[in-house]
């Protein structure tokens, strides 16, 4: 074992570049794109329809939803918490706009308006309960989690959304330009602005602090639980909107929108197997949504290989187990492999 | 305000007039030109639920001088460096830097105040780079507010690495750096907000001794710049080496301080340990016993790096203790033979059988028990009652009925070992947290003599039970060892050691650096070897 105080030496030329490759394949982004790349290209092969201009425009879209969604647990998840009720708040934004616009023809302006006045307040409330209460995050939004889906059921009242003003269908199925839906334009955007917030804005920095060590984070002067707080504020924030692009990419909304297609176990799956650690401080939303755009092209390729959508959560499930024990820091399998392989030199 | 505050030697510690008190007293009198930088803490108190940890304690950080705090674990010196930078509040006393009174400070005010405490362990943000560790908290930002200057963080990174000795490349995340390296970045830190004090708390525990060197070049060179630096070590060989000012803490009590050049290194120890002597009589001695079979034998177990090649025999009868301090791999060592840690080599023989592939389950099947040092995490089941917490170690072997464990004859098992080491409770039936600790860790040695052990090692024995209590246990572990058991006790408390060991072994960073027996195994004998005084 070295103990002299300085890193090892840069050496010359040739292990540079292996260096480099070396922290390349480390990375999860990169990872997470041969991986999706095998997955294209072995549907390809066996049903070339898969990359159609159509199929791929439909994966993407598909997946923006769970990318917003995925960006906001993100932010939760750094900061050491998780948030289990973003399918619920994205189902009361879907009902709470859907019925005006259905019946009243809301403007799609005050819709964004609503939705996010939405999330406010339902992610106000999982911030309270996590940062002043200091209830477990994990505890408290399994409890919003029924609060809210039980106020899904009563804003809804058994009604249910199905038809929508041309502007929300538009802005939901439309391109911008051939090829690139609208929806996958408003994901790629909110992705960069969060990315880009994470890294270079001091409360940014301050969430990986808090979920780095939460202690040295109080030592140093962060304000913890406003962080924490704000986490959730923001991670409602995004699943309202993410409510209102779900309406607008499928046309319905009713009491049981959000849960009964599981996106809060997608939301998580994404953000995990983007290498975000649930262990807090480390990860980042690019991963998180190319991890959502993967599973959405695993899932699709789960579809042309006419393997029944029943096991679609169970595939989820896999993956994110399978990303568990590929990832070198959380797993003790790879843990082990590294130790071992330390040793040896 | 800060001025004139003598320090009072307390009435009731007369034992320490070996060491002046006055020389410090004048130090705080005197009207020395107002150096900015110069920390007073006065007359500060701190308790603990109740349990008093400072008294009346006072110290001085110059500038332009290392301070070391001397004295026993518990004797309260981190507490002291913790209240010093806001981490804790002290319950009365007040804090002055530089003539200004600093109330109510808080680990963000003393930073802004400019002074950083290096803690036991550094606590850096394991997976963002060593230069963003350097800031955290205070980012530096572009023109527009909140928008983080990468560039400038990384450029000036540099610098003060370059400034503290660390050659490392600043975007390195923060856990691939070495303990060694993660101090020398918390010194960075502290220059970086421009702290004029650092105190380090037990900074050179986890470090080689050339890591130690680097770290004191650098203390060295920071006092040259008019630092006032606090400093906290365990080895007496480092405080003489490296500090300007002792001040030593007993019992949360300051029993003296004095420059280095005036004080010896025996006056040192005396102060450390120096409680009276004699109150309680030694426990027994087993020098009459005749019966001195060999029942452990622990040969060359290593556990690189916490202990290497440690090695002893235990005999019946007799009463061994481990001295060392926290940190030196006492119970590391106590834990591997008892098959909850991994050897890297060694051997462990029980009654001359080899004892391999050790696991706890194992080792008590063979006779060996092992009474874990923290109560409460590792001992007591908190949630269950007396009766079961004292058959949990022997569920496999409990009287069966009909193949199922019978409540009664449970019970009525429970109710003659706890009779055995007089386990006082309301009845068997009572949650064991509503117990005194004593009375807990009575219960603790009745789950262990079920297990008709051979050998045991109590880690500890004495921790959190009152003073009453002690003897009994004290009682309690002579008995057993009349009847044949053999016992090793692992403690801080060399008192306890004294009072109650045969024979003591020593441990200095993992290693076994003497032994001393019967009429030799004294406090004082003890405090000198634990503190590595005993090499050479």
């Amino acid at each position: 074992m070295s103990t002299t105080l300085s890193v090892e030496k840069t050496e010359p030329g040739g292990a540079i570049l292996r260096d480099v490759l070396r922290k390349a394949i480390r990375l999860r982004e990169l990872q997470l794109v041969v991986a999706i790349a095998v997955v294209v290209a072995a549907s390809a092969v066996a049903h070339p329809n898969f990359i159609s201009p159509g199929n791929i425009s439909f994966m993407l879209a598909d997946s923006v939803v769970t990318a917003v969604l995925a960006t906001g647990q993100t932010i939760v998840v750094l900061a050491k918490g998780i948030d289990l009720s973003v399918a619920p708040i994205l189902g009361i934004a879907a009902v709470v706009v859907g019925f005006p616009a259905q019946n009243h023809n809301l403007p799609i302006v005050a819709a964004l308006g609503l939705v996010v006045l939405v999330g406010l307040v339902l992610g106000v409330g999982n911030g309270l309960f996590v940062s002043v209460t200091r209830i477990p995050p994990i505890i408290a939004t399994l409890a919003t989690l029924s609060v809210y889906g039980g106020l899904q059921f009563i804003i809804a009242n058994g009604q249910e959304v199905v038809n929508i003003p041309n502007a929300y269908d538009a802005l939901g199925n439309n391109d911008v330009v051939s090829g690139i839906p609208w929806v996958l334009v408003i994901g790629v955007g909110i992705a960069v602005v969060v990315a880009l917030f994470l890294r270079h804005t001091n409360v940014g920095r301050a969430i990986y602090a808090v979920g780095n060590n939460a202690g040295a984070a109080h030592r140093s002067g962060i304000p913890v639980q406003r962080v924490i707080f704000a986490t959730y504020v923001v991670s409602g924030v995004l699943a309202g909107i993410a409510g209102l692009l779900y309406l607008c990419h499928t046309g319905s909304a009713d009491s049981t929108t959000g849960t009964d297609s599981n996106v809060n176990l997608t939301s998580i799956a994404a953000t995990l197997i983007g290498g975000t650690t649930l262990t807090g401080g480390r990860g980042g939303v690019v991963g998180s949504v190319i991890g959502a755009v993967f599973l959405s092209v695993a899932l699709t390729a789960m579809v042309f290989a006419r393997i029944p959508a029943i096991w679609e959560p169970a595939g989820v499930g896999l993956l994110i187990l399978l990303a568990m024990v590929t990832d070198r820091h959380s797993s003790n399998l790879t843990a082990r492999a590294r130790r071992h392989r330390q040793g040896s030199t | 305000m800060s001025q004139a505050h003598r320090h009072r030697t307390p009435a009731d510690q007369p034992d320490t007039s070996t060491i002046t008190v006055d020389a410090y007293g004048e130090r705080l009198m005197s009207t020395s030109p107002p150096a900015s930088t110069r920390y007073v803490a006065s007359h500060v108190s701190k308790a603990f639920n109740g349990a008093p940890v400072l008294h009346d304690v006072s110290a001085v950080l110059e500038p332009g001088e290392v301070h070391s705090l001397v004295g026993e674990n518990g004797a309260g010196k981190s507490t002291l460096f913790k209240i010093m930078s806001g981490l804790y509040r002290p319950d009365a006393g007040e804090l002055a830097l530089g003539g200004e009174r600093l109330a109510d400070l808080t680990p963000r005010g003393a930073l802004q105040k400019g002074v950083y405490l290096v803690p036991q362990e550094p606590t850096l943000m394991a997976h963002l780079s060593a230069a963003e560790n350097l800031y955290v908290g205070a980012l530096p930002h572009r023109r527009m507010p909140f928008i983080v200057d990468w560039s400038r963080i990384h450029r000036e990174a540099a610098t003060y690495f370059e400034r503290v000795g660390l050659d490392i490349d600043v975007e390195t995340p923060a856990r691939q750096l070495s303990i060694a390296q993660q101090q020398l970045l918390e010194c960075a830190r502290a220059l970086v907000h421009n702290c004029r004090v650092i105190m380090f708390d037990e900074p050179t525990s986890p470090l080689t001794s050339h890591e130690t060197e680097i770290l004191f070049d650098l203390m060295r060179v920071l006092r040259g710049e008019g630092l006032a630096l606090g400093f906290i070590s365990h080895r007496l060989d480092e405080v003489f080496e490296v500090s300007d000012h002792l001040t030593v803490l007993r019992d949360g009590r300051m029993v003296a301080s004095a420059g280095r050049d005036e004080i010896t290194r025996d006056q040192l120890v005396t102060a450390m340990i120096g409680r009276p002597i004699g109150v309680r009589t030694r426990v027994r001695r087993t020098s009459d016993v005749t019966d001195r079979r060999e029942v452990l034998k622990v040969e060359g177990l290593s556990s690189r790096p916490t202990f290497e090649d440690v090695s002893f025999v235990l005999t019946k009868h007799e009463v061994a203790g481990l001295a060392g301090l926290v940190g030196s791999g006492r119970t590391e060592i106590a834990e591997t033979i008892f098959g909850l840690r991994k050897a890297d080599h060694g051997e462990v023989w029980l009654d001359g059988e080899p004892l391999e592939h050790r696991t706890p389950r194992r080792c008590i099947d063979a006779g060996l028990v092992y009474l874990p040092e923290d109560r409460g995490r590792n001992g007591i089941f908190s949630d269950v009652d007396l009766a079961r917490n004292v058959t949990a170690g022997i569920v496999p072997r409990l009287p069966l009925r009909w193949h199922l464990i019978s409540t009664a004859r449970e019970e009525a098992v429970a109710r003659d070992s706890a009779a055995r080491t007089s386990v006082r409770a309301a009845s068997l039936g009572a949650s064991i947290s509503t117990l005194s600790g004593g009375n807990q860790q009575r219960a603790m040695f009745s789950r262990w003599l079920l297990a008709e052990p051979r050998v045991a090692i109590f880690d500890e024995p004495t921790r959190g039970v009152d003073i009453g209590a002690k003897d009994d246990i004290y009682d309690i572990i002579s008995d057993l060892a009349t009847s044949g058991l053999a016992c090793l006790i692992i403690s801080s408390d060399l008192e306890e050691l004294a009072l109650t060991c045969d024979r003591v072994l020593v441990i200095y960073e993992g290693r076994i650096v003497g032994e001393v027996r019967d009429e030799d195994v004294t406090t004082a004998r003890l405090g000198e070897l634990v503190v590595g005084g005993g090499r050479g």
